[in-house]
């Protein structure tokens, strides 16, 4: 892993836009986000978790690997006991995938399944278990029900693309990017009335926008409405909307769990995946409290695979890599926008969790 | 004559096709045409209410659509609407006629109700059932005329760079209108827009100094959506226009002013009410939980409907 990131992190002088955040939901005594291991990450890989050539996991690896990620983070001996330490047989459980990038890349429908097994273990009922994304078209194609018990819900909030009817009126944060009319990004409804915890399934990728996707911009831009605004030419606000979004009660307060699921990845033109050409098996999950922490590993991850691949470096904000819309598509050193994965250090300073590579720590285990 | 008292007009069928297609009309519950000269009396015969009307003394209207242009490169990303309200701001009084090919009939007879302009729609043989449906719909909602609310006076120079100017207040929601001297009643004065000013440059700018906190008017959840607000003291209605050809799931409005009583009027969405209503900092919210083409909704201060 890369020791330190460039100077170009700190991007202190970069222009944050105005936001107001609309929320009448309170802080609980102790936020999910960065939650009860700040600054720490269980970090388990398992060389046969997956098969490189099928990408079909093995469910009986994943279930090691699980209990020794929990277990390790926790120091629990029971992993039971791990999960208990999160949820409780009363709660809705909402659990982010991340299916943007579906089929060729999502939370694996074996992860998630062992997750719902062990949330179920903890007496939580199918009913109170609700596998969740924002857009149908994308989670359709992975076909959860055929991994979890009768009765978990699979739930998506825009059944067609820019419906509102799922998110909550009251709940938004208010910006404007590029003059755009609808200025609100509305929190899905079932964060705040439904859901008592949550948690975050995201995947190792590359994206052309934030620079990763992980922990902080599934659970920001997979809860809110109305995000693909942020973008325009080649200028995003990933950098400081990521973090505004998570900060969000109560979508801070009620994630209380990391889950990143790094049996596959995508080392460049992420969040999509349509072919195999730029995924690599990282074979590794990273489990934690702290969406932060686990980000900024993951950046690491990330812009070491591309070095391998002589792309250019996610931190490279030089225009002269920036090309026609779809040419980052085939060619890992053209960029989209100019990325933006300060975004992680960002969310740090909003106290989401600890973004210092040197206060991180990590229990590196072998399955 | 006072305003309230001005019956709305409904837009009217223009129908060129032959006789013989008289029962394909009745079948669509189609009463009323508009004809070519001359051939009212065989319509007549046929049991229709028809009037002349002449082509060449009515404004053109545009088919009311959306279109994505994808490949072409723009401000935004926002797709471009054909609406006609900017030009019945800009021409009132005048009646307008529309060609409306397959899919468009309804939503201009919408169009033309929402600004209770005289309308002729040339609409599609195909549409005449949803055309007809649409008709009913607009029959049955409230004539009441109301003073048209604005943020902005227009001081309208007649330009082609106004024009442009006008259509994209209007495809922004910045609701405005042409006026014949600045009036300070308007949050904005508008005149001599430069002839080599970028329009849409133009308009955003306009919104930045009027502000979003100051507009009358606000929606979330669509970019295809256009509206139009009257009212008084006591009532406001809002018509909202889907330029879309799909329904609008959850379309949440901003009305500046707080309005305790509501209803809603939402075509193809019978006893549809409003949700998630909402009176705060001095403003009154709701959600359209599903609309199509048009919808009206009716808010009143303090007396009950």
């Amino acid at each position: 892993m890369a020791a330190a990131a460039p100077a170009a992190l700190a991007a202190d002088d970069r222009k944050v836009p105005k936001y107001r955040v609309v929320s009448h939901y309170q802080p609980a005594t102790q936020p999910g986000m960065p939650g009860p291991y700040p600054g720490q990450a269980a970090s388990v890989h398992a060389e046969k978790c997956i098969d490189e050539s099928t990408e079909k996991p093995d469910p009986a690896v994943v279930r090691e690997m699980v209990a020794r990620g929990m277990r390790a983070l926790t120091g629990d001996a029971d992993v039971r006991d791990a999960w208990a330490r999160f949820i409780t047989p009363a709660d809705v459980v909402g659990i982010k995938v991340n299916c943007s990038g579906a089929p060729g890349i999502m939370a694996s429908p074996v992860v998630v399944a062992e997750i719902v097994r062990n949330l179920m273990a903890v007496g939580v009922k199918p009913d109170s278990i609700w596998i969740y994304e924002r857009f149908e078209e994308q989670i359709e194609t992975v076909h959860y029900d055929r991994y979890v018990p009768e009765g978990v819900h699979i739930w998506t909030a825009e059944t067609s693309r820019g419906s509102k009817e799922s998110y909550d009126p009251a709940t938004y944060v208010e910006t404007t990017f590029f003059d755009e009319e609808d200025t609100r990004s509305n929190m899905i409804r079932l964060v705040g009335s439904r859901f008592t915890k949550i948690v975050n399934v995201p995947n190792m990728k590359d994206h052309g926008a934030s620079g990763v996707t992980g922990c902080l911009k599934n659970i920001a831009y997979g809860n809110f409405s109305n995000v693909a605004r942020s973008h325009s030419g080649s200028v995003t606000n990933t950098y400081s909307f990521i973090g505004t979004l998570a900060a969000v009660e109560p979508l801070r307060s009620r994630t209380v769990l990391q889950v990143m699921d790094g049996l596959r990845g995508v080392w460049h033109g992420g969040p999509f995946s349509p072919s195999r050409k730029f995924r690599f098996y990282p074979k590794r999950m990273l489990f934690g409290t702290d969406p932060v922490a686990i980000d900024r590993l993951l950046l690491d991850i990330i812009d070491d695979k591309r070095k391998a691949e002589h792309a250019v470096s996610v931190w490279d904000r030089s225009a002269k890599y920036l090309g026609a819309p779809g040419d980052h598509q085939n060619n890992p050193s053209v960029n989209e926008f100019v990325r933006e994965p300060g975004h992680i250090q960002y969310a740090g300073r909003l106290g989401l969790g600890v973004y210092e590579l040197d206060k991180i720590k990590v229990a590196n285990i072998e399955v | 004559m006072p305003l309230a008292l001005l019956a709305v007009l409904l837009p009217t069928l223009f129908w060129d096709r032959p006789i013989d297609t008289a029962d394909t009309l009745r079948k669509a519950g189609i009463e009323r045409l508009y004809v070519p000269a001359g051939r009212e009396q065989a319509w007549r015969k046929e049991s229709f209410a028809a009037t002349t009307f002449d082509r060449a003394r009515a404004a053109q209207a545009v088919a009311p659509t959306v279109e994505y242009h994808m490949d072409v490169a723009s401000a935004t990303r926002v797709p471009w609407v054909d609406a006609n309200g900017w030009r019945f701001e800009r021409e009132p009084g005048r009646s307008f006629f529309y060609d409306a090919p397959a899919g468009s009939g309804a939503l201009a007879a919408a169009e033309a109700f929402a600004y209770g302009i005289e309308a002729a729609i040339r609409a599609a043989p195909e549409d005449l059932q949803q055309f007809a449906r649409m008709l009913k719909f607009l029959r049955e909602i409230d004539r009441l005329r109301l003073p048209e609310r604005a943020n902005i006076g227009v001081i309208d120079d007649g330009s082609d760079t106004m024009a442009e100017v006008l259509n994209l207040l209007a495809r922004h929601n910045l609701l405005f209108r042409v006026i014949p001297f600045a009036d300070p009643k308007y949050d904005l004065n508008i005149r001599n827009v430069p002839e080599a000013a970028n329009p849409y440059e133009f308009a955003m700018k306009t919104r930045r100094v009027l502000t979003d906190e100051k507009r009358l008017l606000r929606i979330y959840g669509s970019n295809l959506v256009l509206v139009r607000l009257t009212g008084d003291a006591s009532q406001a209605r809002v018509h909202l226009l889907n330029y879309g050809k799909a329904a609008v799931k959850g379309l949440r409005v901003r009305v500046l002013g707080s309005y305790a009583q509501r209803k809603l009027a939402a075509f193809a969405h019978p006893g549809e009410a409003l949700e998630d209503y909402n009176l705060q900092d001095g403003a009154t919210e709701f959600t359209i939980p599903e609309m199509g083409p048009y919808a009206v909704v009716d808010l009143r201060r303090d007396s009950d409907f």
